[in-house]
């Protein structure tokens, strides 16, 4: 598919700026100095979802763009939202899935700094040859330029994506209370402009939707949900804890939609910007959607594994550190017997 | 696993828990916010074994009623627990009881061994004494207190039991074989309506039913944080049920409930009303105090969570139906309800996710389910708390009935209902007149539903009968049906649903029972004071309305000529209040409950005919009716005048 128009007029952009910024701003104030420190202390879940964010999905999102048989524009697209970091989306989801919050805040931290590290080796890795048949087509055209990932120009729109988080960090250590409010209204400003967008597409070009490709449909969902069920099977098979499991999948399905924005729009110029930020758009769309139902079938298969960590967490903190839950022989299934902390629990190491 | 212990009787279901869950926490007892001493399964009934058995040695017989007096406190379980354990009831009374209904408790229920809980309460005991000679033995719980002569430590008992269980003593095992499914575990003693409490008996059986019967999941992941009193049927009722699947009861108080509910994060509750209206008001409080935004983002949330609750019962057919809906108005709303489902659904995912959930937090947010009993809960903090996502089961039930005869479960939760009644429980609604059966009646139409009327009760729950008072047995329990007292009926969608009550007990929020009658017989011996009754059923405090005696202020220099007139006298009510004080004051041996913290002088007197019976007994119920505007303004000030 081709755009004869363009997506996004200049007040949209202006618009999807302020909300980047917003959005950015929320996450910061939901971080503190703290979570950096925890990521240094305790690395191996970060590590595993280090992984599995930076080794699984940028390559799952290749395969799918060879499968699908993407064109070059929606295939760089996919590829650079597979290479993304985590965001704040999915610390909520995480929550409410019974997963460990504390993971998924580390993840997105740890995810969010190494972007700067990562993300332009991974896009050079997949992208070649995608750009190359870019260049082809251009100069078949006659425009005779080459067409390369602006590597520069990612870097520098990471480091300004970067400055609103540090000063929601910053916020948060002056007003706990300002930092909350920014918090919930990060996400419901996420939501009202994804809304506004989708609408303003749908009325100005309406057409957009039918004439977008079945398969760019698939990928744009597919890539979330393929995240979902690899990042919970990876970790299953490294003998992960089930909340951390429920956290690492969810972060490694949900990126920071926000960050691929501000990429394509700073980076990447016509005529392949409208159709990358066409497909980040419907991506954003979309994992609201397929989070939403996993988070609810993680809720519903965790409730027992979370309970047990709960309770033996409440036992800990008002009977001692010492304390042991002792359940009864056959209440704890396999898994959780079998585990060295018992229950996921790590303060209650069994002797 | 999941599932609950099913025994014969309580002695069994004590024995089996501490052979499934031995080790895990049954009760955890209050040290400070963050130091709370568990006590395991397995502790509680080999410590329960060892004062049983010091129990036997000192004389007590299989089915004999043992005095247990005193509040919330960990010796108090153990004393249940032992009572049980030597195949005896306890007769469980607070520390709140006067001298008289103490005497009259021990007299009547033959007791012969009796706990105390602190050293004033063996005080006032041991100056009774005189009058009691039956009673040979006297514990003394508090491990803090000094015991008097003749009164014995709790710590003695137990040691006693212990040294002769180490000699091989298994006769509190053979008690525990002796036990009969209708022997009484408890003989609860409530205060009635003539004046003398009147001791209910209930047996093994019945709290075993409830126990069966009750809906709800939980296992031994589940956390009961209670601050109900401890010898309330009702909370005696969640103790054995905890136990049956092995949860941890958490005792907390009033005082110190909001710490220790982000603390304990419990994940059910058991309450009176009284306190789901006090932490209704506290989250108003915090959402007051937030940031502005934030304030706004919560009301955005509740509107939200309203629209879609109330489409999601409409469409689910659990909507407060108290009379028949014509089927094509359901089906003519039914788009409607629908459509508003679907639109209002993402939104409310997001405000429930990113607000409400912090309310929850507030509460621990853990709670599956919150459980309301021993008094009506307005309806407003019902739908507030479903509406913000803490389901409350509200149940009704009496100590008669040890205590549930219905309740809401999750799956059928009609807001503004107690529920459908429980499994093997039967309901009627009887016309309190002339006793006609109004449902289940096939005569009439839709069987009886929405027919208001005395709700009589069937069921496994239902007591023995009061204790040494077969006249009052035979009045209350009729052709095997127990009569409530209470006004019901029976919605469209199988629910109870409770209007009043038939007697003039006066049920307050937090679950006391007033009788009204001896304190307005008091109040009206008053020379100023015609006539008056006493309101608040299901409020926070008593109130009185008064008729001032006209004459009598007259002759006291007032000017005016008629009642309405001295309505609106300061000078009046002032004398009144006087009279309150003088006349039911706490010096006058009414508890604080029964006293009566605020009043209105009535514009008009009571009439015969009217208001007043041929025998000039007042009909509380026209009183109620007419003067409703009264009442209502009297009770939605913001505070009472505190006399």
């Amino acid at each position: 598919m081709e755009f004869n128009t363009q997506l996004l007029y200049a007040h949209d952009q202006a618009l999807l700026a302020l909300m980047i910024f917003i959005i950015m701003l929320g996450m910061g104030a939901s971080l503190t100095v703290d979570d950096f420190r925890a990521v240094a202390r305790k690395p191996r879940g970060v590590l595993i979802g280090f992984l599995s964010q930076f080794g699984l999905m940028p390559f799952i999102a290749f395969s799918l763009s060879i499968i699908l048989d993407f064109h070059p524009a929606f295939a760089i697209a996919l590829i650079l939202i597979g290479c993304l970091p985590g965001g704040t989306t999915s610390n909520m989801f995480t929550y409410f899935s019974r997963g460990s919050v504390a993971l998924s805040i580390s993840m997105t931290t740890a995810s969010t700094i190494l972007a700067l590290l990562m993300m332009p080796i991974l896009l050079n890795l997949y992208t070649g040859s995608f750009t190359a048949q870019i260049t082809a087509s251009m100069q078949a055209e006659g425009t005779g330029a080459e067409f390369v990932i602006p590597t520069g120009n990612i870097l520098s729109s990471l480091v300004l994506v970067l400055v609103p988080v540090a000063m929601g960090m910053f916020l948060r250590r002056k007003s706990p209370d300002w930092a909350k409010t920014a918090e919930d209204t990060a996400g419901f400003v996420a939501i009202i402009v994804i809304l506004y967008l989708l609408g303003t597409a749908f009325i100005r070009h309406g057409g957009l939707f039918l004439q977008t490709p079945v398969e760019v449909y698939l990928g744009a969902i597919g890539i979330g949900l393929t995240g979902f069920f690899f990042g919970y099977w990876f970790s299953r098979l490294l003998g992960v804890f089930p909340l951390f499991q429920r956290a690492i999948s969810l972060e490694t399905g949900i990126q920071n939609g926000p960050v691929s924005f501000a990429v394509i729009l700073l980076s990447f110029q016509e005529p392949v910007q409208s159709q990358m930020l066409w497909l980040a758009i419907l991506y954003s769309t979309f994992i609201v959607l397929s989070s939403s139902v996993i988070t609810l079938y993680f809720r519903n298969k965790g409730r027992f594994d979370w309970d047990v960590y709960r309770n033996t967490v409440i036992h800990n903190r008002l009977f001692g550190a010492e304390y042991v839950t002792n359940y009864p022989d056959g209440f704890l299934p396999g898994r959780l017997v079998r585990d060295p902390s018992q229950g996921t629990s790590p303060s209650q190491k069994r002797r | 696993m999941n599932q609950r212990i099913s025994t014969e009787n309580l002695a069994l279901l004590f024995q089996k828990a501490a052979g499934r869950f031995d080790s895990l926490p049954a009760f955890a007892i209050r040290k400070s916010a963050l130091k709370w001493k568990p006590v395991s399964y397995h502790q509680i009934y080999r410590k329960g074994l060892d004062l049983a058995t010091g129990l036997i040695e000192l004389g007590v017989q299989q089915r004999d009623h043992v005095g247990l007096f005193g509040d919330n406190r960990f010796e108090w379980i153990l004393s249940d627990y032992a009572v049980i354990l030597c195949g005896a009831a306890d007769v469980p009374r607070g520390g709140d009881v006067t001298d008289a209904e103490l005497a009259y408790i021990i007299d009547h229920a033959r007791i012969q061994v009796a706990f105390v809980e602190t050293v004033k309460l063996q005080e006032r005991i041991l100056r009774l004494r005189g009058i009691l000679p039956d009673l040979r033995e006297i514990i003394l719980l508090d491990p803090k207190g000094t015991p008097q002569e003749g009164v014995r430590r709790l710590k003695e008992v137990c040691e006693l039991g212990a040294r002769l269980r180490n000699q091989g003593d298994r006769r509190a095992e053979e008690r525990i074989a002796g036990i009969r499914p209708d022997d009484l575990f408890t003989l609860i003693y409530t205060s009635g309506t003539t004046g003398q409490p009147k001791g209910v008996m209930l047996t093994h059986s019945n709290m075993i039913s409830q126990i069966k019967n009750i809906p709800g999941d939980h296992n031994c992941n589940d956390r009961l944080l209670s601050v109900l009193p401890i010898w309330h049927i009702f909370e005696r009722f969640m103790e054995m049920y905890t136990i049956s699947f092995g949860g941890c009861t958490y005792y907390s108080s009033i005082q110190t409930l909001g710490e220790d509910m982000r603390n304990v994060e419990p994940t059910f509750m058991a309450s009176a009303p009284r306190l789901w209206e006090k932490l209704h008001e506290k989250i108003l409080k915090g959402v007051k105090a937030s940031h502005p935004v934030r304030q706004v983002l919560f009301h955005i949330a509740y509107f939200l969570s309203r629209q879609y609750k109330v489409s999601e019962y409409f469409i689910a057919n659990r909507n407060l139906k108290m009379s028949r809906q014509p089927w094509w108005k359901r089906l003519a709303l039914m788009p409607f309800h629908m459509v508003r489902w679907a639109i209002v659904l993402p939104w409310y995912g997001f405000f429930n996710a990113a607000v409400l959930e912090r309310v929850r937090l507030g509460a621990g947010g853990s709670l599956k389910a919150t459980i309301s009993g021993g008094g009506a809960l307005p309806i407003h903090i019902d739908r507030f708390f479903n509406y913000v996502g803490i389901p409350v089961l509200e149940g009704y039930g009496m100590t008669e009935t040890s205590p549930v005869i219905s309740a809401r479960s999750l799956d059928n939760l009609v807001v503004g209902t107690v529920g459908p009644p429980l499994p093997g429980t039967t309901i009627r609604i009887a016309d309190p007149e002339t006793g006609e059966i109004l449902y289940p009646n096939d005569k009439l139409a839709y069987g009886g539903r929405s027919m208001r009327g005395e709700i009589l009760v069937q069921g496994p729950q239902v007591m023995k009968g009061y204790y040494r008072d077969e006249e009052l047995t035979r009045q209350t329990i009729r052709d095997g049906w127990l009569r409530t007292g209470d006004l019901g009926i029976i919605t469209h969608n199988n629910c109870l649903k409770i209007l009043g009550r038939c007697k003039a007990t006066i049920v307050l929020s937090s679950g006391e029972n007033v009788e009204p009658e001896p304190i307005e017989m008091r109040l009206q011996q008053s020379q100023f004071i015609d006539h008056c009754m006493l309101v608040g059923q299901d409020k926070k405090f008593l109130a009185a309305l008064i008729i001032p005696a006209l004459t009598e202020f007259r002759e006291a220099g007032f000017a005016e000529q008629s009642v309405e007139e001295l309505a609106t006298n300061p000078e009046a009510h002032k004398i009144i209040l006087r009279e309150i004080h003088r006349m039911t004051g706490l010096s006058n041996g009414f508890k604080s409950y029964e006293q009566i913290r605020d009043f209105r002088i009535l514009p008009e007197g009571f009439q015969i005919g009217h208001e007043l019976t041929n025998l000039y007994k007042v009909k509380r119920h026209e009183v109620e009716l007419k003067f409703n505007h009264v009442i209502w303004e009297l009770f939605s000030a913001k505070s009472s005048k505190n006399i």
